[in-house]
């Protein structure tokens, strides 16, 4: 994917452009359907673009081939963010985001493998995502594969205790083939995560079971780049990304807004997030 | 019916089974949850390392990275006790393996009252009530050596999640090399005219002695194992119950949600007979001598015979 570009300045500036896109479906989706869970989506849009158009390797044309890059959307409920990464690189007509959450649509409430191209795995219920991964991992090293699974965490579900199971095992197995990026938006859906229940600090807590750990900026295209792929030169440990993010990026009203978690926007809220995305860069 | 005593229990006989198939088969991996000596997994990890993955004592997370592993198609024999495999990781089994439908077996020891002398907190009374109502997974339970080694390939050759009931301490063995076992087969152990009684387990045992002790007094009883209890045999059911005219479920299980209750509904609706169930009413057990516990919890023979003669009694002056 990244190879058409001249410099590394015109791949960001490429994925700036589809974030905006892609944060103008999750919207578009969201207030069509009338429900979805708008925050969450849009603070891990910068990121899912990164991966979707210039780190993984993927095929849409072949959904399964074996040799892919798995990826898990843990914290489900972002689904939407997602379903606009899959449509936009090809996996499904893009008029199928219109349909979301619709009866018998291929886009689920939640994240569904057997009903949408592109979906590695079923989620939705927290704190199992990292388990799957997990799995996935120990699937590469069997058949020994090069590919890479990706799983985000919503930094709410790392509450789960099975987080910290699934953790452990990762380490265990020293798998270098499982990245976690912590979708850190500081918000849960009673509040912010610190009231709700504090789990800093992330890092220490990962690196204590023997993670490789790194912190950025997740709405900042350069550093998401510059550490996935740094990803693939650590060897022996699984790698967790702290990503700082604002729950509701790029939508002025929805920012650090704790309503804005599972909640479709109106007609005229509709209106002012596609022109305060549009005209942003 | 003479019944001879096994030598080893239905755990270690499934899981001998699954080392001799790690020969054959090389497309299958274990996940275990450091039970592995008491479930006899261990014999298939320290011959197949590299396809065995002990998770430590995190069930929700050892059946979530089962379903993780098996998500593009590979099987995997997950390994536990009862309680564990259905109530601590029953939501990783439900929305991860069960609604993708994905190959992962369980492996579950410990079921019902086997584990009698460890007590109520490991002892799986509710698990084919939790397990029957997930869609896509099929639920079997061997009766002794033969079956559970048999029961281990149907459960490996049949697609979508498996669980596989199996029990702590050796009891008896009824079959031979000659039986065959399939999914939604049952075996029509001793025939009998006068009613039905259909179990699966430990309890076909008491089955078989109380119908030795009937026989005495002249009641013929039929005890199907109906070792396939979701799907089960519709058609030998069907076949014994219109020749009986009577049917009588015990099972080592909670009466509510058991085979019994799936029983009934299917009777009242193909053919409605005179119908009784045993199982736990409604309570916990406790620890203790496993046949003093399955006694006093009422699925023993002595229930089993008393049941039979009620139901007789009332067959007899419908008539």
């Amino acid at each position: 994917m990244n190879n058409k570009f001249q410099n590394f300045e015109e791949r960001v500036q490429y994925l700036k452009v589809k974030a905006k896109e892609v944060r103008t479906n999750i919207i578009d989706m969201i207030f069509t359907a009338h429900s979805g869970h708008p925050g969450g989506a849009l603070s891990a849009a910068d990121i899912m673009t990164a991966l979707y158009f210039d780190i993984l390797k993927i095929d849409p044309n072949n959904p399964r081939w074996p040799d892919r890059d798995r990826f898990i959307l843990s914290k489900g409920h972002a689904c939407p963010v997602w379903y606009s990464c899959l449509a936009m690189r090809g996996y499904f007509p893009t008029k199928e985001l219109k349909t979301l959450r619709k009866f018998e649509s291929i886009l689920q409430g939640h994240p569904d493998m057997r009903k949408t191209p592109g979906v590695d795995m079923t989620t939705g219920s927290l704190g199992q995502g990292l388990s799957l991964g997990v799995g996935m991992a120990l699937e590469g090293k069997l058949v020994k594969k090069n590919y890479h699974i990706y799983v985000i965490l919503g930094d709410g579900e790392i509450n789960e205790g099975q987080i910290w199971e699934a953790a452990a095992s990762a380490s265990k197995y020293k798998l270098d083939n499982l990245t976690a990026i912590v979708d850190k938006n500081n918000l849960q859906m009673d509040g912010f995560t610190e009231k709700v229940m504090p789990m800093d600090p992330i890092d220490k807590k990962f690196e204590a079971f023997n993670w490789y750990v790194m912190t950025i900026n997740g709405h900042n295209m350069k550093e998401i780049l510059i550490a996935l792929e740094e990803v693939k030169k650590i060897k022996g440990k699984p790698v967790c990304i702290i990503a700082n993010t604002i729950k509701g990026k790029g939508v002025s009203f929805m920012e650090n807004i704790r309503e804005w978690h599972g909640k479709a926007p109106n007609q005229q809220e509709y209106k002012i997030a596609i022109k305060e995305i549009e005209g942003k860069q | 019916m003479e019944l001879s005593k096994a030598n080893i229990t239905t755990r270690q006989a499934f899981s001998e089974r699954m080392l001799e198939y790690g020969a054959i088969n090389k497309d299958f991996v274990v996940f275990e949850a450091d039970i592995g000596y008491s479930t006899y997994s261990h014999l298939f990890g320290d011959a197949y390392p590299e396809r065995y993955f002990n998770m430590g004592i995190a069930e929700s997370n050892t059946m979530a990275a089962a379903a993780g592993m098996a998500a593009d198609g590979r099987t995997v024999i997950a390994c536990s006790y009862g309680v564990f495999i259905t109530m601590r990781a029953l939501e990783a089994i439900r929305t991860f393996i069960c609604y993708p439908n994905l190959n992962v077996k369980f492996l579950s020891s410990h079921g019902g009252l086997t584990p009698a002398v460890d007590g109520v907190t490991h002892q799986a009374t509710e698990d084919i009530g939790i397990m029957t109502t997930l869609p896509n997974m099929k639920v079997l339970a061997p009766a002794d050596t033969e079956s559970a080694k048999k029961i281990f390939d149907v459960a490996i050759k049949t697609p979508g999640p498996v669980f596989i009931r199996l029990m702590r301490d050796p009891l008896f063995d009824i079959y031979s090399k000659e039986d065959t076992f399939k999914i939604a087969g049952s075996k029509t152990i001793q025939e009998g005219k006068d009613l039905t009684v259909v179990t699966y387990g430990d309890i076909v045992f008491q089955a078989l002695e109380a119908a030795d002790e009937l026989e005495k007094e002249n009641i013929f009883i039929e005890v199907i194992d109906m070792y396939s209890i979701k799907p089960f045999d519709e058609k030998s059911l069907l076949n014994s119950i219109s020749k009986t005219g009577a049917l009588l479920v015990v099972e080592d299980h909670q009466k509510r949600n058991g085979l019994g209750y799936e029983l009934s509904n299917f009777c009242l609706k193909n053919k409605p007979i005179l119908f009784d169930n045993l199982g736990l009413d409604d309570t916990f057990a406790e620890s203790g001598n496993y046949y003093k516990i399955i006694d006093k919890y009422g699925i023993s023979k002595k229930h089993i015979f008393n049941k039979v003669k009620e139901l007789i009694f009332k067959k007899r002056r419908g008539k």
